[in-house]
């Protein structure tokens, strides 16, 4: 009975393990600018996450990130109380800079994919 | 005889009574308000508040990488008036940055080498201490990095920093200046040529104009005027969009719709895709304004009323056209009453001294 328990539970443990991990589903990360500064939030989204800038400020902003690799996305010209996004495909350090203000910085990083 | 059918005092006080009411139809409205601080359409608190985000700053930000010291400081005068490093000897960066015309040069369009014109309006070089980015199209990241810009453009002083650190080193009273600013063995190089001109001209700051009092509580520093000014600067006017803080600009980069030229401003160093910087240039700040001109990044307005005239209307419709300008109607009172705020942002030159060069 003891050994029957025993085998069985690392029968199941071994098939846990094997099991095919279905991934994470992909969340959404807002930054929130409010006039000249796009807030920190602390979270590190993920490859295939996407990163929503919200204009809070009651001016336009032009966003542009630059990614570790050197390229660079512009995010366009943004009024007031709308919302740009953008899928992070990649890893690495990003920083968010505005071509209209360049004080805006900020700075976050884009992890691998998280699994379950 | 005839007697008056009302008494003597009643008459007095009747005629004192109709003609002070004159009195006060004749001043009009806008006056009434000139011995206090409320301003029309503007409660005590949107009031308090929009003052304090223009209150200027106690102290100077020196960056942590090139931090303040007097000697470094009078090191960076002596070179911001030495014409010896210009290639023909003759322009220093005080030839165009003239503290008698409020360190510009009072021109539309500057003069450099060889006393070819320029394609810009030379800015003055007040309060870069806050500065966010430098030159009319943001390319210098800070005041180290800008300084050597004009040094060595072809166009402008037309020298190599290599040049430029050879000349010094054959001037024998150099040595011991740099030697105090800095220390070290062979304190004279690039690095600390560009770090002395940038301490030197962190320290040039507006001085505390009429505006600034008024924040600070002295109601009587301004006008009515320019308090009905400073409502509509702030609100209907929409101009402390860009305009904004203490220094009267956020550095930021706008197309305002002017007569375009070749010159694309920060759009020669944006991607062709930020359409939003194409004829973009920098905003600069309002403080100790020269009120007899010229405008713009370029000259190509010559009257304060033509620079609000052009507000007004909205600037040139195109692509690039900034999203925070739009046509607005101004009367002729709103338009004085706009000169009358940008007047009280103007303080008493700081006196200036000349340094006797090595």
């Amino acid at each position: 009975m003891g050994r029957s328990f025993a085998l069985g539970t690392a029968f199941a443990m071994l098939a846990l393990a094997i099991a095919p991990v279905p991934l994470a589903r992909a969340a959404t990360v807002e930054i929130v600018i409010e006039h000249l500064e796009a807030h920190e939030t602390g979270a590190e989204p993920a490859v295939g996450d996407t990163v929503v800038f919200s204009n809070h400020a009651d001016i336009a902003h032009n966003l542009y990130l630059t990614f570790e690799d050197g390229t660079v996305e512009t995010l366009n010209t943004q009024p007031p109380g709308t919302q740009k996004s953008t899928v992070m495909k990649k890893a690495g350090h990003v920083i968010v800079r505005c071509w209209i203000h360049p004080i805006i910085h900020m700075e976050f990083d884009v992890i691998e994919k998280k699994l379950n | 005889m005839l007697e008056p059918i009302l008494g003597t005092r009643t008459l007095i006080a009747w005629f004192v009574a109709v003609g002070c009411l004159s009195y006060g139809v004749v001043i009009g409205p806008g006056d009434a308000t000139n011995d206090n601080n409320a301003i029309e359409g503007l409660s005590a608190a949107d009031l308090a508040g929009l003052k304090q985000k223009f209150r200027r700053p106690e102290g100077i930000p020196f960056p942590r990488s090139n931090p303040h010291s007097l000697e470094k400081e009078q090191l960076g005068k002596a070179l911001f008036f030495d014409p010896r490093l210009s290639r023909s000897g003759s322009m220093s960066c005080g030839t165009c940055h003239n503290p008698s015309f409020g360190w510009s040069d009072g021109l539309a369009k500057a003069v450099g080498f060889g006393m070819a014109p320029l394609a810009r309006r030379t800015p003055h070089v007040r309060n870069m201490a806050w500065g966010a980015a430098f030159q009319w199209d943001g390319r210098a990241p800070s005041l180290e990095a800008q300084a050597k810009m004009p040094i060595t453009a072809p166009d402008e002083m037309n020298m190599t920093m290599d040049l430029v650190v050879e000349r010094l080193k054959a001037v024998p009273g150099y040595a011991p200046l740099f030697q105090a600013a800095f220390g070290g063995e062979d304190p004279i190089n690039q690095k600390n040529v560009t770090a002395a001109l940038a301490t030197f001209q962190r320290t040039l700051v507006s001085g505390k104009s009429p505006f600034d009092r008024w924040v600070e509580g002295e109601d009587s520093a301004i006008g009515s005027e320019a308090k009905r000014g400073f409502a509509l600067f702030t609100g209907k006017a929409h101009c402390s969009a860009c305009h904004s803080s203490w220094r009267f600009s956020d550095d930021s980069f706008h197309d305002i719709g002017l007569k375009a030229s070749e010159d694309l401003g920060r759009g020669k160093f944006a991607p062709p895709s930020v359409v939003a910087m194409q004829n973009a240039f920098k905003t600069p700040s309002l403080r100790d304004l020269r009120l007899q001109g010229p405008y713009m990044h370029d000259g190509q307005l010559h009257t304060i009323d033509a620079v609000i005239e052009h507000y007004a209307k909205g600037g040139e419709k195109r692509p690039s056209l900034s999203f925070e300008m739009k046509s607005v109607e101004l009367s002729e009172r709103e338009r004085r009453d706009l000169v009358a705020f940008l007047e009280t942002l103007a303080a008493e030159p700081m006196p200036v001294s000349l340094p006797v060069l090595p």
